[in-house]
């Protein structure tokens, strides 16, 4: 997959978990343009593996001398926040890919209701530069656990003015999800990013409150689950490859040297998705991508996000 | 036509049938799509607040008098399609997240809501929709850009630039209409008979 090379201009420590990156290009060349709610991919060489973290793009999206992501510090992390927080500072280079949308907004929209749950607002910071240039109706909920988690209020206020709504945990003003959804204007779409189980409660809520599933939008980057290690044959490419416990499917083919694709990393697009030859033992299926039937036939895997619990697994690349 | 052969952006019209999860309903019907709502009221009156708006003229207000005996409230007849579709306006200001609709009547019809409906950011593929009546096309000429309404027949002449038009099943949604496009180009006034194929 091609890549861009950056080198990281600028690192702001955000709150106590979060660090904010700059990038620009090492050549000197512009970036390539991207729209509100992108993501890129960045490579990180740690300890002789290669991590590949996404993280979503922030900022105007009308400027393409530097891009702008946010990482949070994950306590369970396998390697990569730590790595960005600790090891990467101004001046180092990175590998990242081209920017990708998983997450735009949708212009046929009446009315947009954004939701975030703490780290889950950087996807929002560059959507709500293009809500704001298209004059689109809006608004934003970010939630977050107390005042010193409260990452980037201050330039939210400052974008959004009287269309941002905070919501502490620690203040007892909670979202009421319930309460949102059920009052919206007709053709309004909601998108929402944050932890899982806000992810999951907003999509049960609006199907029970009637909203399209087409108009309820959503986007986590999960890092892939630690598991047992199993042995892997790729047949197209005559290889034999050990996944260890805490290495993704995905990283354990790349590291083999095979050029597999892939777009988020998350288990949401699909791009990644792989022929199951044979597997002598259980699918662990990680993502949000196949439907469930899909998943009981055994026959496709997710391997950014999905593993096995077997002693020999073969997939078709 | 070659057998297996069909075509993606026909739309497709099913029997309404309820959205259980819908806060509220909004049932719209011109003519014979009143049986459709008839249909579907027959099957239950839902708990959710309900508005219905059906437009006909004499032959098919039964239906209109049929559903106000099954629909407590909310229930309008009109005999003019147009005031129908200001008053479905109207009510579309005041329409929450969580409304469903229903919409029965010839193709020209439904469209003719789909397009007042995407105003509001409602997706067609999110209204159940019915087919009623007749299956006469809305035909877009893509020589002239005039559309013709209730055309029966696979073939016809344009009634603005008088072309042949050979009718397909490609349809825009944004046009409410079918393609058009001129059958003798290649060998002008080698016209195939035309068959009234949507009765």
């Amino acid at each position: 997959m091609t890549t861009l090379s950056v080198r990281v201009a600028e690192v702001e420590q955000v709150t106590d978990v979060i660090k904010h990156f700059t990038l620009v290009s090492e050549s000197g060349e512009p970036l390539p343009y991207f729209s509100g709610g992108s993501h890129i991919v960045v490579s990180l060489d740690i300890d002789g593996r290669t991590h590949r973290n996404a993280y979503s793009l922030m900022g105007t999206t009308a400027n393409a001398d530097s891009y702008h992501i946010s990482v949070r510090k994950q306590e369970n992390s396998r390697g990569g926040s730590v790595y960005m927080h600790d090891q990467v500072k101004p001046g180092s280079l990175l590998e990242v890919t081209y920017p990708t949308n998983l997450f735009a907004i949708n212009k046929m929209a009446r009315r947009h209701v954004l939701v975030a749950g703490g780290i889950g607002i950087t996807p929002f910071m560059s959507q709500i530069s293009d809500l704001n240039r298209l004059g689109y109706d809006y608004e934003l909920h970010y939630s977050y656990r107390s005042s010193e988690h409260a990452a980037f209020r201050e330039q939210l206020e400052e974008m959004c003015g009287d269309k941002v709504f905070f919501h502490v945990d620690s203040e007892n003003s909670q979202l009421n999800l319930k309460d949102l959804l059920s009052q919206q204007l007709l053709g309004t779409h909601v998108y929402v990013c944050g932890p899982e189980p806000m992810v999951k409660t907003l999509h049960l809520l609006a199907g029970e409150l009637g909203w399209p599933e087409n108009h309820v939008h959503s986007e986590q980057f999960s890092a892939p689950p630690v598991g047992d290690e199993f042995k892997v044959k790729l047949t197209e490419s005559d290889l034999e490859v050990v996944v260890p416990g805490d290495m993704s499917l995905l990283e354990a083919i790349e590291g083999a040297g095979v050029d597999a694709p892939f777009l988020c990393r998350g288990g949401a697009c699909g791009r990644c998705e792989l022929d199951v030859v044979e597997c002598d033992g259980q699918l662990q299926h990680n993502d949000h991508y196949l439907s469930d039937a899909e998943k009981l036939a055994g026959n496709k895997i997710m391997p950014c996000v999905s593993r096995a619990r077997c002693s020999q697994l073969s997939l078709k690349i | 036509m070659e057998r297996g052969y069909w075509v993606r952006s026909k739309p497709k019209y099913n029997t309404l049938s309820w959205s259980d999860k819908a806060l509220a309903h909004v049932l719209i019907a011109q003519d014979e799509g009143g049986l459709a709502q008839v249909k579907l009221l027959q099957r239950r009156c839902p708990a959710e607040p309900l508005l219905v708006l059906l437009s006909g003229d004499e032959s098919t207000k039964k239906y209109a008098d049929i559903l106000n005996g099954l629909v407590p409230e909310g229930l309008s007849f009109f005999e003019d399609e147009q005031k129908m579709l200001s008053e479905l306006k109207f009510q579309l200001e005041k329409c929450l997240m969580g409304t469903q609709f229903y919409v029965s009547g010839n193709e020209g019809f439904i469209w003719k809501v789909m397009t007042e409906l995407a105003k509001y950011g409602v997706q067609d593929c999110n209204v159940e929709k019915e087919l009623c009546g007749t299956l006469a096309r809305s035909v877009y000429c893509v020589h002239c850009k005039t559309i013709d309404k209730d055309i029966h027949s696979n073939v016809y002449q344009c009634s603005s630039c008088g072309r042949n038009l050979f009718v397909r099943d490609h349809f825009s949604r944004h046009l409410g209409a079918y393609m058009g496009v001129m059958v003798d180009a290649e060998l002008p006034g080698d016209i195939p008979v035309s068959e009234e194929i949507y009765p």
